[in-house]
Formats: C-alpha cells, sequence, structure tokens
C-alpha cells in the first residue's frame, strides 16, 4: 500500500520554489571556500573557514532545501494547513539567506558582533518556522510515523538553533561556559534531532511511493524517531556533568540507529518491485551507504584511539554525513520532486486533451546522470582529502562545480515550467484574430 | 472489456500521465479501469473538473480500481 496524496491544500509552486532553486548555490559557495581555505582546512574543525562551510552547507544548503519540502510536504502528505505560506515563505526564505551568509562572514572574520547578529536573525525566522510549520503539524488529524517524526524534527529545530544562539552568545562574549560540551549537543541535534529525524520521517512516504520499495514496517517507523529523542536527551545530559565513557556509548548509540536506518533502507530498496535505479534512487542509495559508513567510522574511531585522537577523524566524518549522506540524498529528492510539482501544476493548468509537457522534459535524465557522476567523484575527492590535505582546492572545486550544476538544472526546469505555461495560456486564449 | 492501466508498479507520475493520455480518446460509454495501490487525489482533481465520473473499489490485496467514465452532458 502507498500513503496518499492530497493536493488541493498544496501551496503555489513560488513557495517551495523559491527555496529549492537558492539551495544548491550555498554549497558552491562551501566549495569554493575549500581552495581558499587550503590544507588548514582538513586539520582542525574549529577552523574559521570549517565553520563557515559546515554552516554554509547546513544552514544554507540543507535548511533552505528542508525548509521549501515541509512547505509543500506538510500540507500534501500530512494534510497539515500551513497558515499564509506564500507570506511566510516570502519572510522566511530571505531571512535564512542574509543570516546563513552572516554567519559564516562571522566565522572567517572572527566578529562577535556578527555572530550575534546572525543568531538573533536565525532566532527570528525559525521562531517563525517552528510556529507556522509545528501548528500545522500540531492540529492535522493526520496520524503515524510520518507525522509523528516531523513533529519531533520541528522541535529538532528550534533546539538546534537555540543551543546554536547560545554559542554565538558564547564565543562572542566571555561568559565562561563550556562551549565544546554545548556545541557538541548542538551538533548533535542538528544533524539527529533536526536533519535525520526529517529526512526519516519523510522517507517512510516517499522511499515506498517513488522507489516502490515495501513500506518501512511500522513498529520500527514509530520507534526510530522516539529512540534518537531518547539518545539525542541522553547526549543533552553531558552538560550536566557525566563520565566520559558514559558520553561515548550514548554517541555510539546514536550511530547505531542512524545505521540502523540506513540498512533498513537499503534492504527495501533490494527489495523494491520494480527494478528502476533512476539518478533519485541512486543519490539515496549513496546516501544510505555514506550514513553507514560514517556509523562504521565511528566505532572503528572509538574502538583504535590511535585512529579515533587523529584531529582529521572529524573532517572524515563531516564529509561523510554532510556531503555524503544529506546532501546527496536532498540532491536526488529534488531530481523528483521538482520535475513532479513543475508537472502537475501545468496538468492542472493544462487539463485533459491540452498540451502539457512528459515529466521528463523537465530535467532531462542524461543531465541528472552527468552530475551524478560528478557529485560522487566529488566526495570521493573529499574523502581522499583526509590523507592527502594538498588535494582540498581541487576537491572543493569539483564540489562547487556540482553543486552549481544541480542549480542549474533546476533552474532548468523553471524555465521549462514557464515556457510550457505560456504554451498552455496561448492556446487557452485561441488563435489570434 | 474496458481499457486497463495497471498503474500499480509504476512510478508516479507515470499512471497519471497514461491515465490522462488514455481519457483523451476515450469514448462516450466507454470505461477505462485504473488499478493503484493509492488515492490518486490529483487525478480526481483533474476528473471532477473536465466532467469525468468514476468509481472506487477496494480489493482484499489493498489494490484500488478506479473506473472512470464520460459523465453526462
Amino acid at each position: 500500500m502507498q500513503p496518499n496524496l492530497s493536493f488541493e491544500q498544496a501551496p503555489p509552486l513560488g513557495v517551495p520554489f523559491r527555496f529549492f532553486l537558492v539551495a544548491p548555490w550555498f554549497g558552491v559557495a562551501a566549495g569554493l571556500l575549500l581552495p581558499w581555505a587550503g590544507e588548514s582546512a582538513i586539520s582542525s574543525r574549529w577552523s574559521p573557514a570549517v565553520l563557515a562551510l559546515t554552516h554554509l552547507l547546513v544552514l544554507g544548503y540543507l535548511l533552505q532545501a528542508m525548509t521549501g519540502a515541509l512547505f509543500q510536504f506538510v500540507p500534501v502528505a500530512a494534510g497539515g494547513n500551513v497558515w499564509r505560506p506564500r507570506l511566510v515563505a516570502a519572510i522566511l526564505q530571505p531571512l535564512f539567506l542574509i543570516a546563513a551568509a552572516l554567519l559564516a562572514t562571522a566565522f572567517l572574520a572572527g566578529s562577535g558582533a556578527m555572530l550575534r547578529g546572525a543568531a538573533a536573525l536565525f532566532v527570528a525566522a525559525v521562531s517563525l518556522q517552528v510556529v507556522v510549520i509545528g501548528l500545522a503539524l500540531w492540529r492535522t488529524p493526520a496520524q503515524g510515523a510520518t507525522v509523528a517524526a516531523l513533529r519531533l524534527a520541528i522541535g529538532g529545530l528550534a533546539a538546534t538553533v537555540g543551543l546554536g544562539a547560545i554559542l554565538a552568545e558564547g564565543f562572542a562574549g566571555d561568559h565562561g561556559w563550556p562551549l565544546v560540551t554545548i556545541v557538541n549537543i548542538h551538533a548533535g541535534w542538528g544533524l539527529g534531532g533536526w536533519a535525520l529525524m526529517l529526512v526519516a520521517g519523510v522517507s517512510y512516504f516517499v522511499v515506498p511511493m517513488f522507489q516502490l520499495t515495501p513500506p518501512y514496517p511500522h513498529r520500527l517507523a514509530r520507534a526510530l524517531p522516539l529512540a534518537l529523542l531518547l539518545v539525542l536527551g541522553g547526549w543533552s545530559a553531558q552538560i550536566l556533568g557525566m563520565n566520559a565513557e558514559w558520553v561515548t556509548a550514548i554517541w555510539l548509540a546514536g550511530f547505531c540507529l542512524a545505521a540502523g536506518y540506513a540498512i533498513l533502507t537499503l534492504w527495501l530498496q533490494r527489495h523494491r518491485r520494480r527494478r528502476i535505479a533512476d539518478p533519485t534512487f541512486l543519490f539515496f542509495r549513496g546516501a544510505m551507504f555514506c550514513l553507514l559508513g560514517s556509523c562504521i567510522s565511528a566505532v572503528v574511531m572509538t574502538m583504535l584511539t590511535s585512529i579515533g585522537d587523529d584531529s582529521r577523524c572529524a573532517w572524515w566524518l563531516g564529509i561523510l554525513i554532510l556531503p555524503g549522506a544529506f546532501v546527496s540524498l536532498i540532491n536526488g529528492m529534488l531530481y523528483k520532486i521538482v520535475p513532479f510539482l513543475c508537472w502537475l501544476h501545468l496538468q492542472r493548468l493544462a487539463g485533459i486533451g491540452a498540451v502539457a509537457p512528459n515529466m521528463r522534459e523537465m530535467i532531462p535524465e542524461r543531465a541528472q546522470r552527468r552530475q551524478m557522476r560528478l557529485h560522487f567523484l566529488s566526495l570521493a575527492l573529499l574523502l581522499l582529502t583526509t590523507f592527502f590535505p594538498a588535494a582540498a582546492g581541487v576537491a572543493g572545486v569539483v564540489f562547487a562545480a556540482s553543486c552549481a550544476w544541480l542549480g542549474w538544472n533546476l533552474t532548468g526546469a523553471a524555465r521549462a515550467y514557464r515556457t510550457f505555461r505560456g504554451r498552455i495560456s496561448a492556446a487557452a486564449a485561441g488563435p489570434a484574430p | 472489456m474496458p481499457a486497463v492501466i495497471d498503474g500499480r508498479d509504476m512510478v508516479p507520475p507515470e499512471p497519471l500521465e497514461l491515465t490522462l493520455a488514455a481519457l483523451d480518446t476515450l469514448v462516450a460509454d466507454e470505461e477505462l479501469l485504473l488499478l493503484l495501490y493509492c488515492q490518486p487525489r490529483p487525478l480526481f482533481g483533474i476528473l471532477e473538473s473536465e466532467g469525468y465520473v468514476w468509481r472506487e473499489d477496494l480489493r482484499a490485496d489493498g489494490t484500488r480500481e478506479i473506473r472512470i467514465r464520460k459523465g453526462k452532458s
């Protein structure tokens, strides 16, 4: 059985698109930071360039794309009524854009004032997002694992940004707060409580539908978000003082949950009803292998302290998790969502019998596949950079090129939409007198 | 025998694309049978606005049979 979609409440096309079309360009900015930062980027997770490019990815690329997806997904798939989506998106999207750019600049310039400014913008924007999307999810009559995971993900986003604001104040001021511990908790909520929670909730819905797999087992789908929440609660308790062995055990438990989700998704993909291997499927599978790889790496780093103590471990894990798992997954989903929405809106305009384009005309599959190959090449180069830091510049440029290509392909779909919309309008108006 | 589109193993929006193409050539009193595992709400919206009528039955295996005809004008 597949879940049902309801497009009666779908927002105008411009609402999700204003987020989707901007997201890849933050990936370009992040990639181009690497040649500038050079080898120092790999040696420490605290280098300004690493902090800047990490936040360009998570707040520029991921947050934009995930927010756009929520504006579409919550009304259509979760039955939630989002309050004035056009207005809220018009406020949120530029705020996110400015705040992400300001935050990256603050890291590079070492400016406390800019850190505080970026944090204030994020707190304002995310508060609005949490209230509007959170209310829609709270009030929806829909039940099930997807809605439960989305509700928790919104809470995870609020926790991440709240902790980020505390960190901004902590770094900008001189309060003597345990900043390293807060950074670890902040990262845990961002990656586990927001990103993985959202991805899991959405994948319960889209993987069976678009990849023709069996559904996720109901009990496991229900249990994963709750288990993640439990682990994050334990992870956050380290702020109160905790034995280092407990902290490591909770850290590993979080990775094990992520590995469980990845293995289950790969198993479902293996049992799909039709052997389709389109770019979305391949991106998704690549993302799951990266997530699994990060979990195996985390276990090895814990068992073998000679490896785990190397400062480059953070870079290796970061590449597997961010560009490897989350960017791959979003890249793949954008190739499904963007042409589908273009096609659907055109079809509704055209009706039956009028000239509506085929969905495959929106972004040719050949262009998707070529960009996908470049993305995975950039990923391999970024991982190799761990052992050959001199390759950082090349890896960054290739990653930037891959993101730019994605941006170009998505813009192409928007252009195709405008062209076909013009044709449909002209056909409806009839021949000129 | 109605024309049949078995969309159960198709990736969205393939079943919708094929259905709309088939409806374009559907004559009066002819029926189109669409088989799916989900409710095609976007299709229902289009059918309603274009004056088609449909009947939906749920099989024990979860398959939805959607029988579509042209409405009486």
